[in-house]
């Protein structure tokens, strides 16, 4: 999915891959960043009405993160294997939603999708383009785990900076001045 | 049934809303950022501190999953550790404000922004948490809207009258 921006297809899903979860690394995560019983504690969590120990949600998004980076690295190379140059992804500015459905267990496969559904270019940032993201992850028994709704910078390629924009960054790389323009 | 792990922390009816929670603080230092990106987020610019200071974050910033975990942390030491929490339900409104560089320490405050029980299990309520993570120059670096539930003690009580 390093694609540019502006070939990217809406609405195709793009398979991000799957990832089967140990106890191990659920203790191991929820230890680090979530740690209610549930997620720690395969004993004390029978006592909880999920009825065992399941994986933390930010567990499950982050692994599923990864298999998208995974992926779009996987698309780079394609590219560049074909002669062709990848497009560049930035950082994201946030998710608008995210729902947790099913809990996912010891055991578990979860299967991430991701679909672009709409992108249009920057306001704040010129030369990027923002592309609204759905990620949907489902377990072995094709039940939704969580859906989410990531909004993702995407570098443009058919874009010219603007002269006057050409000049204020030239100016920012002075020093002093940089930071003095900088701090407007 | 009464949950014996949770029988003597804070249930749905002990919470009010506008209540403020006081997050701890943590340091995000250059190891920490490099670990998690290595299993999460293995981008170029959460790994190399060259690559980094040429990206559009400016400098090594910790992946935003990572800020969100470590918030979340915050939260579980601050509160929900002591509330009889089951779980999120998720979240909405997530903003990564500015990124968290190397060396910066983040805290901040959640507060109760709404209260529900509901409707279809009787024993549960909703518990909405609007979070504001900030730096140590008090410069906001994430926003969010959690959804969580949490046990009711009294389970049988009636639901209160739905307000006009």
């Amino acid at each position: 999915m390093t694609r540019w921006f502006e070939t990217i297809t809406l609405d195709e899903p793009f398979p991000l891959g799957e990832h089967t979860f140990t106890a191990d690394e659920i203790i191991r995560f929820g230890k680090a960043y979530d740690p209610q019983y549930f997620h720690t504690d395969p004993e004390a969590a029978r006592h909880s009405h999920f009825g065992g120990l399941i994986a933390s949600g930010w567990h499950t998004v982050s692994i599923g993160h990864r298999h998208m980076v995974d992926a779009l690295e996987a698309e780079e190379q394609r590219l560049r294997g074909i002669g062709e140059e990848p497009g560049v992804s930035g950082p994201s500015p946030g998710v608008n939603k995210m729902e947790f459905k099913v809990p996912v267990r010891p055991g578990d496969t979860v299967r991430y999708t991701l679909t672009v559904t709409d992108k249009r270019p920057s306001n704040s940032i010129p030369g990027w383009g923002l592309l609204f993201n759905t990620i949907t992850a489902h377990n072995q028994r094709d039940e939704l785990v969580y859906r989410a709704e990531l909004v993702g910078f995407s570098k443009l390629r058919d874009y010219r900076m603007p002269l006057r924009l050409v000049v204020l960054q030239a100016l920012t790389r002075l020093p002093g001045l940089g930071k003095l323009l900088r701090r407007r | 049934m009464t949950n014996p792990i949770t029988a003597d922390r804070r249930h749905f009816e002990d919470l009010a809303v506008g209540e403020v929670i006081e997050l701890g603080r943590v340091t995000v230092s250059k190891e920490m950022i490099t670990t998690f990106a290595r299993e999460f987020d293995p981008f170029p610019f959460h790994l190399d501190e060259e690559i980094a200071k040429k990206s559009l974050l400016g400098g090594l910033a910790s992946s935003g999953w990572q800020t969100a975990a470590l918030s979340l942390r915050l939260l579980v030491d601050a509160f929900l550790g002591q509330v009889a929490s089951m779980g999120g339900l998720g979240f909405s409104d997530l903003k990564w404000k500015k990124p968290v560089m190397k060396g910066d320490s983040i805290g901040g405050t959640v507060t109760i922004a709404s209260l529900r029980r509901s409707r279809s299990q009787p024993g549960r309520g909703i518990v909405e948490l609007d979070f504001d993570i900030r730096n140590q120059k008090d410069e906001p670096v994430m926003t969010m809207r959690l959804a969580n539930l949490v046990e009711l003690r009294h389970p049988e009580a009636p639901y209160p009258a739905a307000s006009a």
